[in-house]
């Protein structure tokens, strides 16, 4: 079985903070992590392998310095890793990105399963996966808590609203991982760091993977960012005290000020 | 394996930071260090090959260990520190005592010992001090006496007490210096040696976590192939060529434990709201407690950094370079700790925060692996010999090359570097021709003098480079301010401080002396510098956010 996972290299969400003048993101001294739901998608990935002894590849797609996420994954046990990397991709959304991914998930050849993290925490648009999937016309199932691989089929605990659903799926198939509650990522030894120099780590530029230009990058991008502003503090609410009556005029009152009801 | 690169180091640190978090908070290092108490479980995790395996950095690759560099070892000696210099000084006593086997081992003994210290995981001690020989050797008296079986030398009786030992009380193998009929030498010891025990943890004024104990061998004997490199007389050698290194590892932990107090003090200042506003935005509050300790702390970065690249591009000794990187470092962590419990007032003097234990830890630095004033000395040694070897060139020529630093690259003060390294071979030459060096006081303020002057050019060459080091947080603009700020304060007090020894313990006129140390240009430079202070603490500001 051949395992495929999607990885990103994020600013530590933690320790950013948006510029209030120019509205980008101050990032001066602020460390890059793996995106924390795509680790947990490597190590489902790494389970899955412990089981069935599936070959895991990491793949991301961003400039040179993101081969420390792919030299992470290497470490904790994936058996090779490819970094998409060429200025063509340079201002990909989601969709872009989707395609470039899916396009390099074809170049790698036969695989079962693709695991990404569900979202990431730079971009909130939990948008990559799915478009994979979409490009690749694959099955998909998002929000995945675990999942188990039983011959050529897939199943997946779902996170929905108020609980949870199991999902299954022939393969190949892409899943979205969710990461639990007070999930603590592995990190793996000095030994396995340095181990991991020696493990196969291409890297793949828009023509290696076969990418049409007019699909990459700023070109093959639908979404325009107008502006990046960090929202206004909201006013701390006020509370109010009195008997039932008297609070329900006093609601009545406010709302009427407000314009959200009139006695017209 | 081949050597590490810098991607390995990045994920390595984040690795150890990450299992600090989770196993080493810091409500448990303070019941460890009220306790007095050595984390053996801590340290064993530490080692062990599948949770992080720290100890493998030093061991040869061609040993089953990982061959880290320089640069490597200092990176990891400084991320310890910032997390607990007891522990991190635990970790530090494997790599020191692994050294006198490292450098002067015969390639058998290496071959077994490291390969047993990497597999076996084995925390080791470094035994050479006792109540008489200290930084002094000479009065060494721990005896090691041959043994004949059949007319035949076959191993060594070792007689005596040590004391101050990192790890003494836990440590599976020891490195023992002794004193053999054809002189000092190492011996390696095993903990289960017949003859051989430790005394108690000793109750110290930090570093709490590290155990420290004295050892007492009476009559151990061990096999002949246990002296180090197979040689009676090369122990004194043995621990002398590593100094360079060791001494800029105990460098790393100054600024470790610095830079962990400083932010402490940063993140608590732009919370604590006095008269209005923040501390952090108070120039009477930045400008003395924050701003003249991250700039000397960035400086020591340089410096070391600059050495541990030297030493991993084979340039052998640099022990007067490794002396001025711990002098500086640690003094200059030790001073950041100090005024990082003023900068918490009452909370900084309370043990619910972690200023008031990292004061009290980075003391050590400015004492073990020698002290300050033994670092002034080994300084002065160095640097006197080389100005009188080139008449008075040496600095003249380090200036010269901050001349062409500041054709390149104005803004990092590099003039100001040229101008008190001018005033420094002026102060020399003075003490040459007066024969100044006849006081010890004024030997070991030159010691002090010099290495701030060099750290200064070092901070400018690295504020100028193309690139920066990864330790570096602070972007160009702040960088190249804070190496202004510290080559015009260096220059300032290099040349007064300079002239106060050659007036106070020598003759002449303090008008002339000032002219030929070129003051009043050095005073000129100082315009500005206000600014750069306020720059540098508007950027400290942008670059450390609370937690």
């Amino acid at each position: 079985m051949n395992i495929t996972v999607c990885l990103k290299q994020v600013p530590d969400s933690t320790q950013v903070k948006v510029d209030p003048q120019t509205g980008t993101l101050i990032r001066a001294g602020v460390p890059s992590i793996l995106n924390p739901y795509d680790h947990f998608a490597l190590e489902t990935a790494l389970a899955l392998k412990e089981k069935t002894g599936a070959q895991v590849t990491a793949i991301t797609m961003g400039p040179p310095q993101a081969k420390s996420v792919l030299r992470l994954a290497l470490a904790l046990g994936a058996d090779r890793a490819v970094l998409l990397c060429d200025r063509a991709f340079a201002g990909s959304d989601t969709w872009a990105t989707s395609y470039a991914l899916a396009k390099a998930v074809k170049k790698l050849g036969k695989t079962d399963v693709i695991l990404c993290g569900m979202m990431a925490i730079d971009g909130d648009t939990a948008q990559t996966g799915p478009g994979i999937a979409q490009q690749l016309r694959l099955p998909q199932i998002t929000f995945c808590e675990s999942v188990s691989v039983t011959g050529r089929k897939l199943a997946a605990r779902k996170l929905i609203d108020g609980g949870h659903e199991i999902a299954e799926a022939n393969l190949p198939v892409l899943c979205t991982m969710v990461m639990p509650h007070g999930y603590a990522p592995a990190q793996p030894s000095f030994l396995k760091i340095a181990q991991s120099q020696e493990k196969p780590l291409e890297s793949w530029t828009a023509a290696d993977i076969g990418a049409d230009e007019n699909l990459t990058g700023l070109k093959g991008s639908p979404t325009r960012v107008d502006r990046v502003y960090a929202p206004p503090q909201r006013k701390r609410g006020e509370v109010f005290q009195g008997t039932s009556a008297e609070l329900t005029e006093k609601l009545l009152a406010i709302l009427e000020k407000e314009n959200f009801i009139s006695h017209d | 394996m081949p050597a590490l690169d810098t991607i390995s180091r990045g994920l390595m640190l984040d690795s150890l930071r990450e299992y600090a978090k989770r196993k080493i908070p810091f409500d448990l290092i303070r019941e460890l260090d009220q306790k007095n108490e050595f984390p053996a479980d801590i340290l064993e995790e530490m080692y062990n090959h599948d949770i992080l395996g720290i100890h493998l950095l030093l061991i040869p690759r061609e040993h089953g260990g990982l061959g880290g560099s320089t640069v490597d070892i200092y990176r990891v000696c400084e991320a310890l520190a910032r997390i607990d210099l007891g522990i991190a000084t635990s970790v530090f006593a494997t790599f020191l005592g692994t050294d006198p086997l490292r450098v002067g081992g015969t390639e058998e003994q290496k071959s077994r010992w490291m390969r047993r210290i990497a597999q076996d995981n084995l925390l080791v001690a470094y035994g050479a001090t006792e109540a008489d020989a200290g930084s002094d050797l000479v009065n060494l008296r721990t005896r090691a006496e041959h043994v004949i079986t059949d007319g035949k030398l076959s191993g060594y009786k070792i007689t005596g007490n040590k004391q101050w030992i990192s790890n003494g009380g836990v440590a599976d193998l020891y490195t023992i210096l002794a004193l053999t009929p054809g002189g000092p030498s190492w011996f390696l010891v095993e903990k289960d040696a017949p003859g051989f025990s430790t005394d108690k943890h000793e109750d110290k004024h930090g570093i709490r976590l590290s155990n420290t104990a004295g050892l007492s061998l009476d009559e151990v004997v061990v096999p002949a192939d246990r002296i180090i490199g197979g040689v009676e007389g090369q122990g004194l050698v043995q621990a002398q060529a590593v100094f360079g290194y060791t001494r800029l590892m105990v460098a790393s932990f100054g600024l470790g434990c610095g830079c962990e107090a400083v932010e402490t003090a940063i993140r608590y200042s732009q919370q604590r709201i006095q008269a209005g506003g923040p501390l952090s935005k108070k120039q009477g509050y930045t400008h003395k407690l924050i701003v003249p300790h991250m700039v000397k702390l960035e400086a020591a970065r340089a410096f070391i950094h600059e050495t541990a690249l030297r030493l991993d591009g084979e340039e052998h000794g640099l022990q007067t370079e490794g002396a001025i990187g711990k002098y500086y470092a640690t003094e200059a962590g030790n001073a950041a700790a100090e005024d990082s419990i003023q900068a918490l007032g009452g909370y900084g003097y309370t043990r619910d925060f972690p200023v008031e234990k990292i004061k009290r830890d980075v003391k050590i630095a400015c004492i073990y692996e020698g002290t300050s004033e033994i670092m002034e000395m080994t300084i002065y040694r160095g640097r006197w010999q080389e100005h009188l070897k080139s008449r008075g060139q040496f600095y003249i020529g380090m200036a010269a090359e901050m001349d062409a630093l500041h054709s390149r690259q104005p803004d990092c003060g590099a003039d100001s570097a040229a101008l008190g390294l001018r005033a420094l071979s002026v102060v020399l030459e003075e003490c040459r021709a007066q024969r100044l060096t006849r006081h010890q006081h004024v030997t070991f303020k030159l010691g002090e003098i010099i290495a701030g002057a060099e750290v200064a050019a070092a901070f400018c060459r690295a504020a100028a480079a193309k690139e920066y080091n990864e330790g570096v947080r602070f972007d160009r603009e702040a960088a190249l301010a804070m190496s202004r700020v510290c080559a015009r304060q260096t220059a300032f007090d290099t040349a007064s401080q300079g002239m106060k020894l050659v007036l106070g313990a020598g003759t002449g006129n303090a008008e002339e002396l000032s002219r030929a140390a070129g003051f009043a240009a050095i005073m000129d430079k100082t315009r500005g510098i206000t600014d750069d202070m306020d720059l540098i603490a508007a950027k400290i500001n942008e670059t450390f956010r609370p937690k």
